[in-house]
């Protein structure tokens, strides 16, 4: 190839025709020239951050997720709507208005210490071990326009990470090596983690925060995100993290002790068909031993969820994910215990329970009959029950006066 | 007579056979006819110094990793060369390999987190196919439900987000600043429908974060996740989805509030249908040279989606009959006439080449793959050598050669040709073939769809979408554009025949199964939000022995073949003006880039997973001039 041919790389940063930031200019450039929005000093010294998302074995899932996400919402980061956070600047294949060479200037730039404000990585997918990979390249992301030499994205990684203000593993590709680096694996993938070691740390003395999930939940990343960079502008505490670098108030708990099905669980009712619903364990559901917040959160907007709506739990958000849970629809080997166990306990409480609902399900007027059209309601309790309940009730109220 | 190319013909009873006494039928050095040829030789375009090479490593706004290098004559004021080229490869093909058939379905879903939940739907067809399994009526509409959703997300994302800055003010007045002039001056059509007075508005609303489309596109796609999210648990990457069947809990909350979601489709469908008509329009008008901007022959595939519940049994046997009563009609379009709508055609049709691609062909490979070579699939028709159900995946990185290996993305032909694949394609077929289930909400005419969507805070609006002359960037947008409005009436219709079998009780979402021990050979056809989607299975004593992918973009953004045929995206780049009215040094190759877009490229999942033999080669290439 004749580089004398190559078009020439002088982004300028500003449109020769409108005289106003070229959208099409790198955005480490046209960014100089577009109007910061104005800040109280009081909500921290930094206006602005780049934020570098680059891929490497990745299936852009997390970008999806990202965009689903409204705690900030991704469009309002980038915009600087949330004061206190600083405007981000993306760059992004995904989003980013220019392509090529101009998209890859801002690499440089970052490399080169040329940006006019801090940058962070997030990198999502896993790292490829591209001294594996011959001449040619597992991913490669840009060309050298002085030689062009084909880039890896983990070359830009490698020179970027000890610069960059934090490194976020976003998905359980980046964090653990997820599925590409499941048994099989050719191309020697594995997470940021294992690729940067345990002494890396950020220009701001970070190691590599882990937000996982298969894909995470947006709102997961961009919670995080937001918790960091509060922490740099000095407002807010470094949010916690746990030993292997998860958000702390976001993992800490199984998924199975905030599930909507956890209950049937408790009670020893188990589904026995896709489609029943009832908990899902005996289907192969890995739900209580997997730390994941989807239950609380959903996936998207506080919607849908994976046991919710009648999924099982195949512990996507883990570092043993997947090899460790695979097959995922056969039951594991810890349930025959664990559910047989609830099945016993559980008996004896739903049975218990079911009394006191019906009940609870008549009103103290209905002692002889129910006025509902509906149905004859043969719920109330009778007889012995019916004593019964009336002691229940005494000793309820003991030391109690309605009137 | 469907194919062209392939040594198949056809007896009187219609079963497809190989041509008698054809030695080596398969043979790659026949010539081709309606190959995608490009007439201008490398050599003069060496020499030409007004050609400039125009390298864009990573194209961005599109879903992955893709480069493209091509080269611009300023003389003639065109594109006159491309490589289109994927840059990532995840080495899946060993991580399928040997394990339970059902994880192909949570571990192909990862092929691609942009196409959130087609791989896994079509990952549970080709097993149910293997497992000998029909699902339940209501697991079939769940499906077409979460799988409407997905579209009605992905179609407004590359519109809004993806391909609509290209036509933004902040664009277009740094590329053609005159055109922005004129656009103010122009009344939108449609004012009445979308908002916006003038084209001028338009243009602005798509200006990247700031514009109203642009931001309202965002908002919608996290509403049509929420509705994927009530069918599937999880987007991307269903958590609901298993062989004859979903996994689903339905209840009427679900269908409430999948229902209340639709609605405000509904009246988002209207006014960017009525949007992308006026923008298109104006365009055209304003330069037809514009309908030259991505234009390449009317050659389409499609492998249609959204079952009919009655029809839909599962088996390779049927599979032309279910397929052509699903929603969106399977099929070929070659020259802009429609060949053949029948998927065992569709299916013996394909080969994929991997001549230019960074991996070793599997017929010279030193080393036989785990299975025997099929001469012919399960209904007896022939099959190649290079048919996916007897390729193996064998990696092979190298440094990039424009004459030798340049991509990761293999090359698949139907018939030896290029085709391509889309949003608009589904349209497209469905028009043509006019053989979809009968309903109130669309209709194919032969020369387009009416489409009918229903009142919300939009009056009732009917839409034709007329068969375009020619296939071009504006058009697959504009396409893209009618397909959301078709696909949220493919919802309506599926939701209110789920209400049917609901009221007669019929709820059960799936069908048991066991895991046969013998050998099965399956294949699950369904679409992705840019069209043909296949999943190619081998399996032996209860394992998986080989996995095959076709997507969409791994057709469109194919290098070339081993004829010499352009892929999709070269072939379209070949040929787009340079319309820019700025000067060479300003130029900014926007046409290019759109031509680009308009396919809606998703490279995750072009270079996908495949199960192959755990070979994997390496060379050291000693030159080092590789981009010679």
């Amino acid at each position: 190839m004749s580089i004398t041919k190559e078009r020439e790389l002088a982004p300028p940063g500003v449109s020769p025709v409108t005289g106003k930031a070229d959208p099409l200019a790198p955005i480490g450039l046209r960014s100089r020239y577009e109007p910061n929005k104005r800040r109280f000093d009081k909500l921290g010294p930094l206006e602005k951050i780049y934020l570098f998302w680059i891929v490497g074995a990745s299936c852009d899932g997390c970008t999806i997720a990202l965009t689903g996400a409204t705690n900030p919402g991704v469009e309002d980061l980038m915009a600087g709507n949330v004061p206190g956070l600083p405007k981000v600047e993306v760059i992004h294949t995904v989003v980013s208005v220019e392509s090529g060479p101009e998209w890859v200037h801002n690499l440089f730039m970052a490399d080169r210490g040329e940006l006019d404000a801090p940058f962070v990585i997030v990198w999502e997918g896993s790292v490829m071990d591209e001294t594996i990979s011959g001449d040619g390249y597992w991913m490669g992301l840009g060309e050298d326009p002085e030689t062009g030499r084909q880039i890896t994205s983990l070359e830009w990684l490698t020179r970027l990470a000890p610069k960059a203000a934090a490194t976020f593993a976003i998905g359980t590709c980046a964090a653990w090596g997820g599925i590409p680096a499941a048994d099989g694996n050719v191309t020697g993938a594995m997470g940021v983690m294992d690729y940067l070691g345990k002494d890396y740390r950020s220009a701001f003395g970070l190691p590599v925060i882990n937000v996982p999930g298969c894909s995470p939940i947006g709102d997961n990343f961009v919670e995080t995100a937001a918790a960091v960079l509060l922490f740099l502008q000095g407002l807010a505490p470094l949010p916690e993290f746990d030993e292997l670098g998860r958000p702390a108030w976001l993992f800490d708990e199984t998924v199975h002790r905030h599930c909507p099905r956890a209950g049937y669980y408790e009670e020893g009712v188990f589904a026995e068909e896709y489609g029943d619903k009832e908990c899902l364990v005996e289907l192969g559901c890995w739900g209580p031993v997997v730390q994941c917040n989807i239950a609380e959160r959903g996936i998207v907007n506080g919607m849908g969820g994976c046991m919710q709506m009648g999924g099982i739990c195949i512990g996507c958000t883990m570092p043993g994910f997947p090899d460790k849970f695979s097959p995922f629809y056969a039951t594991s080997p810890g349930h025959l215990l664990s559910s047989t166990t609830s099945r016993i306990t559980g008996s004896f409480i739903r049975r218990l329970r079911r009394l006191t609902v019906a009940d609870k399900n008549t009103s103290t007027r209905w002692d002889e009959d129910v006025p509902s059209g509906w149905a004859r309601f043969r719920g109330a309790p009778r007889g012995a029950m019916k004593v019964a309940h009336r002691f229940y009730h005494a000793w309820q109220r003991r030391g109690q006066s309605y009137n | 007579m469907c194919f062209r190319n392939l040594p198949v013909r056809f007896d009187d009873s219609g079963r497809a056979q190989l041509i008698e006494g054809a030695r080596d039928p398969y043979a790659l050095d026949r010539p081709v006819e309606g190959g995608a040829y490009t007439k201008i030789s490398p050599e003069e375009l060496d020499d030409d110094p007004r050609v400039r090479d125009w390298n864009i490593d990573p194209v961005t706004r599109v879903a992955g990793a893709l480069a493209v290098h091509t080269k611009l004559d300023f003389e003639r004021r065109m594109a006159v060369e491309a490589h289109s080229m994927a840059m990532l490869f995840r080495g899946y093909e060993l991580i399928l390999q040997g394990r339970d058939p059902r994880d192909a379905i949570d571990i192909s879903s990862r092929a691609c987190g942009v196409c959130g939940g087609v791989h896994s739907t079509v990952s549970s067809l080709a097993i149910e196919q293997a497992f000998g399994i029909k699902p339940p009526p209501m697991g079939v509409l769940v499906r077409n439900l979460g799988e409407a959703a997905e579209m009605l997300y992905d179609h407004p994302l590359h519109l809004g987000l993806l391909a609509g800055p290209d036509y933004s003010t902040a664009l277009v007045e740094i590329t053609n600043p005159e055109l922005v002039d004129r656009a103010r001056q122009t009344l939108a059509a449609g004012a009445d429908v979308h908002g916006y007075k003038t084209i001028g508005d338009i243009m602005d609303a798509m200006n990247p974060l700031t514009g109203a489309y642009y931001l309202e596109a965002l908002t919608i796609t996290r509403l049509c996740r929420e509705m994927c999210s009530l069918m599937y648990g999880k987007y991307p990457h269903p958590s609901t989805l298993v062989p004859g069947g979903v996994m689903t809990t339905i209840s009427t909350s679900t269908f409430n509030e999948f229902y209340t979601r639709l609605v405000k489709m509904f009246d988002y469908a209207k006014k960017i249908v009525a949007l992308w008509d006026d923008l298109v329009d104006f365009f055209l008008e304003a330069d037809p040279d514009y309908a030259l901007v991505g234009d390449r022959p009317i050659n389409l595939i499609q492998t249609g989606i959204w079952d009919d519940p009655e029809a839909y049994d599962a088996t390779y046997e049927n599979a032309n009959e279910w397929g052509e009563r699903r929603y969106s009609t399977p099929g070929v379009v070659i020259d802009g006439e429609l060949v053949t709508t029948r998927l065992h055609d569709i299916n013996i049709g394909m080969e994929e080449f991997v001549e230019h691609s960074f991996y070793e062909d599997w017929g010279s490979a030193p080393k036989d793959p785990p299975f025997r070579r099929l001469e012919t699939d399960p209904a007896g028709n022939p099959l190649s050598p290079y048919h996916m159900w007897n390729k193996a995946t064998i990696p092979k990185p190298t440094g990039k050669n424009f004459k030798e290996k340049y991509s990761w993305s293999t090359a698949p032909r139907w018939d030896r040709m290029t085709v391509e694949t889309g949003a608009y394609g589904r349209l497209w077929t469905t028009a043509l073939a006019r053989k979809h289930p009968a309903n109130d909400f669309y209709e194919a005419t032969g020369d387009g769809m009416r489409i009918l969507l229903p009142e919300a805070t939009l009056p009732e609006t009917e839409l034709f979408w007329r068969v375009p002359d020619r296939l071009n960037a504006l058009e697959r947008n504009r396409g893209r554009a009618y397909a959301v409005a078709w696909t949220c009436t493919v919802a309506l219709v599926n939701l209110l025949t789920a209400f049917e079998y609901w009221r007669r009780g019929e709820t059960k979402v799936h069908t048991n199964y066991t895991i046969p021990k013998d050998e099965r050979v399956s294949v699950g056809f369904w679409e992705a939000g840019r069209g043909f989607l296949t999943h190619h299975l081998r399996m032996d004593g209860g394992r998986l022995t080989n996995y095959q992918i076709v997507t969409p973009s791994t057709i469109n953004a194919a290098p070339r073949d081993p004829f010499g045929g352009l892929g999709a995206y070269e072939e379209a780049i070949v040929g787009t003006p340079i319309l820019e009215s700025v000067s060479e040094a300003d130029t900014k190759g926007i046409d290019v880039l759109r031509a680009i877009r308009s396919f809606d490229p998703c490279m995750p999942c072009t270079t996908h997973i495949d199960t192959g033999r755990g070979v994997i080669t390496r060379e050291l290439n000693s030159c080092a001039c590789t981009l010679e």
